[in-house]
């Protein structure tokens, strides 16, 4: 195994590659990679479908990486480092079992995508500065353990993709209606009463742009629009009708609907 | 006795009278002169009994009173005088070439009598014999008083007081014009209450104009070329580009592009407005973009580079890859037009990949997948 490993990492220095793709190669620990160290040109990294528990922390070390891919692995935790990499764009953590986002990751300077689904985050589990990422434009945060989200999501005004599908979420903020560039939001699978009337700033209405907003508990009203369609649900909760059922349910501070999702076949609560 | 009536009458030569002058003082000097010619009759009288006897040993001189001696030379103007008393009454002088002013039983030289009686002219500050204008507060000679603007001579025709100004009417109603921001018609001279016609620099109602080609009596929206003015349609016909943004005649550089002409500044990005100055456009549906925002708004950025595609394009999931980028999401795996695969939150995820997900995940996904279908979005 390791020398067909070593192979390709040598063929990826000699072809003088910037990428490197071990996808489905049994690795436990990235640094046991033979060879690994000297590539220090990498730009992409893609491990996939790995056994990897944890980053290290001298990945940082690796300058130009702009694409790291740990999809499918059993990483618990990841290495504050990260957000000191100066060109990193994509970082692909789903489906592992993170828990939490290391301290201060909010500081990655050019991220542009994060892909933390399939984990076992909740609002606790992100950093302070986490909505600081005001370069992101998509965030993939489905099956997640989420429950509210941090009105400072408002921040983000380069997100043009926001999955939150399959969490626990129970309201969305309202300032979620200040995503002006989003075009693509995922709210299926949530126990979602009713949207924040500012949401009606949003323009996900349209062949360009999509909404996906099944399998919540939505009160009367919003679910009627749902069967007529998506457009309708928009208007609906832009009129004044709305606005004033919307204070009146807020107020009534009803006991939020209960969980349906059965989380304990995720793979990334099963302890091995 | 030297001086004759004919030579009296010659040296008492006080300027023509006009019946229609108002001015007081020369009408106090019509009823002087109308009293002097009515002496006039019974001077001659005199004369001729002077003639007659040649006896003047009871006259006496009308200034002193004293009486003449014989071979003194005598001067017979309204009464004898002593030559040394027919003097100006006020600087005691003879009167240059004879000629004296009269007002009220008293004769002048010219100057003194311009200094005591005449008006001064508002404008050029001389003293004004003959015709007066009185206007503005002032006096004036006929030929002084003069429209502020134009300079045509306002005596006869009348003024229209502006600002402290006089004016004629014409001038007056170009300043009224354009204190109401209108133009004033150079041909008619009134103000332009519609749309005006620009014609060799200056303003005209449209309609005193015909087109040069056709006839059509004009509209403000004429143009002139060469000098001539053509209706809007003519000169259309002529094969002057018109620009396809602001409908106006293209003079300078022109753009072709959409099938019309434009001007620079005009042919823009139907998105920001910026005009492309030959840069790079691109058009759809009948509309220009620049390069960022007609990728922007047609989709063709690359999802994992961030770049506008040039080349072909991947399109899936409402979302666009370029040729090196379309890969599986998950394993980066390449993938080509005819590699099928799965759709994850949106993102293309190759068959190997999808078979790893775990077993709850996958039933997860099919039954989202079959409601969807059932519902009929798929």
């Amino acid at each position: 195994m390791a020398g067909k490993l070593k192979k390709i990492v040598d063929d990826t220095k000699e072809g003088n590659s910037t990428e490197l793709d071990l996808v489905d190669k049994g690795i436990v620990n990235i640094l046991e990679i033979p060879g690994f160290v000297n590539l220090k040109n990498l730009s992409k990294l893609v491990l996939a479908h790995n056994k990897i528990t944890s980053v290290p922390p001298n990945i940082a070390n690796f300058l130009n990486l702009e694409i790291i891919v740990l999809f499918n692995n059993a990483i618990e935790e990841l290495p504050t480092t990260l957000s000191s990499m100066p060109k990193l764009k994509i970082l692909n953590v789903g489906m592992n079992r993170l828990s939490t986002l290391p301290r201060g990751f909010g500081a990655c300077p050019m991220l542009e995508v994060l892909d933390v689904t399939y984990n076992n985050l909740n609002e606790n589990s992100l950093p302070a500065n986490f909505f600081c990422l005001d370069t992101l434009r998509a965030l993939y945060m489905g099956d997640n353990d989420f429950e509210l989200l941090p009105p400072e999501i408002g921040r983000l005004k380069n997100l043009q993709i926001l999955v939150l599908r399959d969490n626990d979420l129970i309201e969305l903020p309202k300032d979620i209606g200040e995503l002006i560039r989003l075009r693509e939001l995922h709210i299926q699978g949530n126990r979602l009463t009713v949207l924040p009337p500012e949401m009606g700033n949003l323009d996900l209405v349209g062949t360009k742009q999509v909404f996906k907003a099944e399998n919540n508990p939505w009160v009367t009203p919003i679910a009627d629009q749902f069967q007529v369609g998506v457009s309708h649900v928009f208007d609906y909760i832009r009129s004044d009708t709305y606005k004033f059922l919307y204070g009146r349910h807020i107020a009534a501070k009803a006991a939020p609907p209960a969980k349906t999702n059965d989380k304990s076949k995720k793979i990334s609560r099963i302890k091995k | 006795m030297t001086t004759t009536a004919g030579s009296r009458r010659n040296l008492f030569s006080l300027q023509p009278l006009d019946e229609q002058t108002q001015s007081p003082l020369f009408q106090r000097r019509r009823v002087a002169v109308g009293e002097e010619t009515g002496h006039d009759a019974h001077l001659l009288q005199l004369e001729e009994e002077f003639s007659a006897n040649m006896s003047l040993g009871n006259a006496v001189c009308q200034r002193c009173n004293d009486g003449f001696k014989m071979d003194e030379q005598i001067v017979n103007s309204n009464g004898l005088w002593h030559t040394y008393c027919f003097v100006c009454a006020q600087c005691f002088q003879p009167f240059p070439e004879g000629r004296f002013f009269e007002f009220e039983g008293r004769k002048y030289c010219e100057h003194d009598f311009c200094v005591l009686f005449a008006p001064s002219c508002g404008k050029c500050g001389e003293f004004i014999s003959g015709r007066v204008i009185k206007a503005m507060n002032a006096s004036w000679h006929p030929d002084c008083f003069l429209c502020f603007s134009c300079s045509k001579s306002l005596a006869d025709e009348g003024f229209v007081k502006n600002q402290g100004r006089a004016l004629c009417k014409d001038c007056n109603a170009m300043e009224k014009a354009k204190g109401l921001g209108k133009y004033f018609c150079f041909k008619c001279h009134s103000i332009i209450d519609g749309g005006h016609l620009k014609w060799k620099g200056e303003p005209y109602h449209p309609y005193h104009f015909n087109c040069h080609s056709c006839g059509i009596e004009l509209k403000e929206d004429a143009r002139e070329k060469d000098a001539e003015l053509y209706c809007l349609r003519c000169h259309d016909k002529m094969g002057i580009p018109i620009c396809g943004a602001c409908r106006r005649p293209i003079e300078e550089r022109v753009v072709h592009a959409l099938g019309k002409t434009w001007h620079v500044e005009h042919f823009v990005c139907a998105k920001c407005e910026k005009p492309f100055l030959g840069t790079r456009h691109y058009e759809k549906k009948g509309l220009a973009y620049c390069e960022i925002h007609y990728h922007q708004l047609f989709g063709n950025i690359c999802f994992v580079c961030n770049n506008i595609i040039n080349g072909d394009v991947f399109s899936a999931f409402n979302k666009a890859w370029c040729v090196n980028h379309f890969a599986c999401s998950i394993c980066d795996k390449k993938m080509s037009q005819k590699t099928k695969f799965f759709e994850f939150d949106q993102k293309p995820v190759c068959k190997y990949c999808y078979d790893k997900f775990p077993g709850e995940l996958k039933k997860r996904l099919k039954k989202a997948y079959d409601e969807a279908v059932k519902s009929g979005k798929v």
